[in-house]
């Protein structure tokens, strides 16, 4: 290294807006996903397992036109969820729980976008990434269906690959919070995941429990509660066995109330509350810290006096 | 303005001001009636820890509320003009906070365009800091690869990729070798000549003594001493650190004749050794007579030269 005889120069040009800049953090999340070999390997094989063989087999099997109800059925496949949440684990992990360890999250809050620019940056990277399984390809079958219907109504089409559209925003839309939730609640990745997957099979598990009790246990299992989701985004009855209540409670549980967990974390840490130890806490008990350091510095005065005296007596001797 | 003001600073402009700002974390305060004046050019704020410092910097960048009192930055109010400030302003953290993923090119990039600069603006804008806080290929490497030194350059550089017209440096030059903090200050030294205010938070005082123009001192969460550095340091002229050996008696008939003609400012002994602290601006032939027909014996008279570290251990126990 070493320094080159430049002196700093300034810089004058304009600046974005505030309101865009949370989509610099998503471009780099994609970026950064899209680099990493663990997800083109889980986005490839997912693809190929939930995606291409609906892709032939629904293209080439003779239809009049692009039925919701197969859409439905097709992401209500259960390895469409098991991918999913794979994916939401991996995805998400890092996201937080990194700039937590690094505490790279100083750097983001103290530039002009603030913890909601921050959260969402993050929500949106995550929803982009994630929608290149539970979206793109939903939507290239539904194309493609769309495209070798034998069928005259191409309008009814199109709503069904509209709401696909939706029913693919919205299978992201309801499992990356939880992702992030539990990536704002550790400083490990590992961790992050593991515990993301846990949440899901966890759930899924306990449904499966208490499910031949009651049929309204069975709405624990979110890929029951995504399933149901895209029946009413499909614009399909809902069983009567469903109860409509307990499943908009579940989805706004879902949803709401693990972003609230994260963006109440991020505003903990963007206060310093949780700041690492070994430096300057912001937060001090003053009152109490008096004394203390008190006689901190009448000690470290002493020692001061010591070694000017001793430098004294070595340089000065008369 | 408060405790310990080494001058009125009339005319000076002022980058951040500081009235009465109180911050409290349920029952604990953090900033007690705390009132500082930024000028511009480098300005160090000492302090022990957990004085506030950190809870100023927060505050001044909108991170943290305060109770009462007033805080404007360049003219704005944290309150109400928190993103715009801190397009001004650039924070270089104390501890480690770089993305271990990154190579040192992408990260600063990246925070540049988190402040508001465009892809296109943002690449050669980070090479150019890069190039001036002299790192080389290095910023190709990620920085989980990097030294101390290189992160702390790495640090600087995103801090001040955004052109901001404030910077706060906390421990600039934590854990980085000899040449490598003599190059940091002179990286401070040079980016304050671009008319900038640098507020620099150090507990390497002889660091903060080379570069600083001006010095805050916070205890308690109060600001209890500020003013330019010359002023600080300059309270010790003429004052003299004499060292002398005796009899208890003929020490206190010499100490006694001392006062008479001379200020006396302190006069402590430890282990039959007195130390005198006096002031002096004459010859000290007249005070080695003295001690020799009270029979003392003079071990040493220094000049007591006050250093940046014995301002501050003042002002600190002081203070208390």
């Amino acid at each position: 290294m070493g320094l080159d005889p430049i002196g700093y120069k300034p810089w004058d040009g304009e600046r974005t807006e505030h309101g865009r800049r949370f989509l610099v953090v998503a471009e780099s999340i994609l970026r950064h996903k899209l680099k990493a070999k663990w997800f083109l390997a889980i986005l490839i094989i997912g693809t190929f397992l939930v995606h291409i063989m609906p892709l032939f087999i629904y293209s080439l099997i003779p239809h009049r036109e692009l039925e919701a109800e197969v859409m439905r059925d097709y992401l209500g496949n259960g390895l469409y969820f098991i991918f999913e949440v794979i994916l939401v684990a991996l995805v998400c992990s890092d996201l937080i729980s990194e700039d937590l360890r690094s505490n790279s999250f100083i750097l983001y809050v103290s530039r002009a976008m603030g913890a909601k620019g921050y959260l969402l940056g993050k929500w949106t990277g995550a929803m982009v990434t994630i929608g290149l399984f539970t979206l793109l390809p939903p939507l290239a079958v539904a194309i493609a269906v769309t495209a070798t219907q034998s069928g005259p109504d191409y309008l009814g089409s199109l709503a069904v690959i509209g709401q696909t559209i939706l029913a693919g925003v919205w299978s992201a839309i309801l499992l990356v919070p939880a992702g992030l939730a539990v990536s704002s609640i550790t400083k490990k990745k590992t961790y992050a995941s593991v515990g993301t997957f846990m949440f899901f099979f966890g759930m899924t598990i306990v449904a499966g429990i208490f499910g031949n009790m009651s049929q309204d246990w069975n709405l624990l299992d979110p890929s029951n509660v995504l399933y149901q989701s895209h029946t009413v985004i499909y614009g399909l009855e809902l069983s009567d066995s469903v109860n409509r209540y307990l499943l908009g409670a579940m989805v706004f549980l879902l949803t709401f109330p693990p972003m609230a967990l994260v963006y109440y974390r991020i505003l903990r840490k963007e206060a310093g509350n949780e700041q690492r130890g070994g430096g300057t806490s912001p937060v001090q008990v003053v009152r109490s810290g008096d004394r203390a350091e008190q006689l901190q510095h009448r000690r470290s005065e002493r020692d001061h006096r010591d070694s000017r005296t001793q430098r004294g007596r070595q340089e000065h001797v008369l | 303005m408060g405790i310990g003001d080494l001058s009125d600073q009339g005319g000076v402009e002022h980058t951040i001001t500081a009235r009465n700002v109180v911050v409290r974390f349920g029952n604990i305060l953090a900033l007690d009636n705390f009132s500082i004046e930024v000028p511009k050019g480098i300005v160090g704020l000492l302090g022990p820890n957990g004085a506030g410092k950190s809870t100023f910097i927060k505050t001044v960048l909108g991170l943290v509320s305060f109770d009462s009192g007033d805080v404007r930055i360049d003219g704005m109010d944290p309150r109400t003009e928190v993103m715009a400030i801190r397009d001004r302003v650039g924070y270089m953290p104390e501890h480690d906070c770089l993305v271990d993923t990154m190579t040192g090119l992408e990260l600063v990039t990246y925070f540049g365009r988190l402040s508001g600069m465009t892809k296109e603006d943002s690449i050669p804008r980070s090479h150019e800091v890069l190039d001036f806080v002299g790192l080389g290929e290095e910023r190709y490497r990620p920085t989980a690869t990097y030294s101390t030194g290189m992160k702390q350059r790495v640090k600087l550089a995103q801090a001040i990729v955004h052109d901001p017209k404030i910077l706060f440096l906390d421990e600039p030059t934590n854990g980085m070798d000899p040449l490598g903090r003599e190059e940091m200050l002179e990286l401070i030294s040079r980016i304050a000549a671009s008319n900038k205010s640098i507020l620099v938070s150090s507990h390497i005082l002889q660091d903060m003594e080379k570069v600083c123009q001006h010095v805050i001192i916070i205890n308690g969460g109060r600001a209890i001493t500020q003013g330019p550095m010359s002023v600080l340091l300059d309270q010790g002229r003429d004052r003299k650190r004499m060292q002398v050996r005796g009899e208890p008696r003929a020490l206190a008939a010499f100490t006694d004749q001392l006062r008479k003609g001379h200020e006396v400012l302190s006069v402590s002994e430890e282990f039959g050794q007195m130390t005198i602290i006096l002031v002096n601006a004459g010859p000290s032939a007249p005070l080695l007579d003295l001690a020799k027909r009270h029979g003392v014996q003079v071990r040493s008279y220094v000049p007591d030269k006050l250093t940046l570290e014995g301002a501050f251990i003042r002002s600190v126990t002081e203070g208390a």
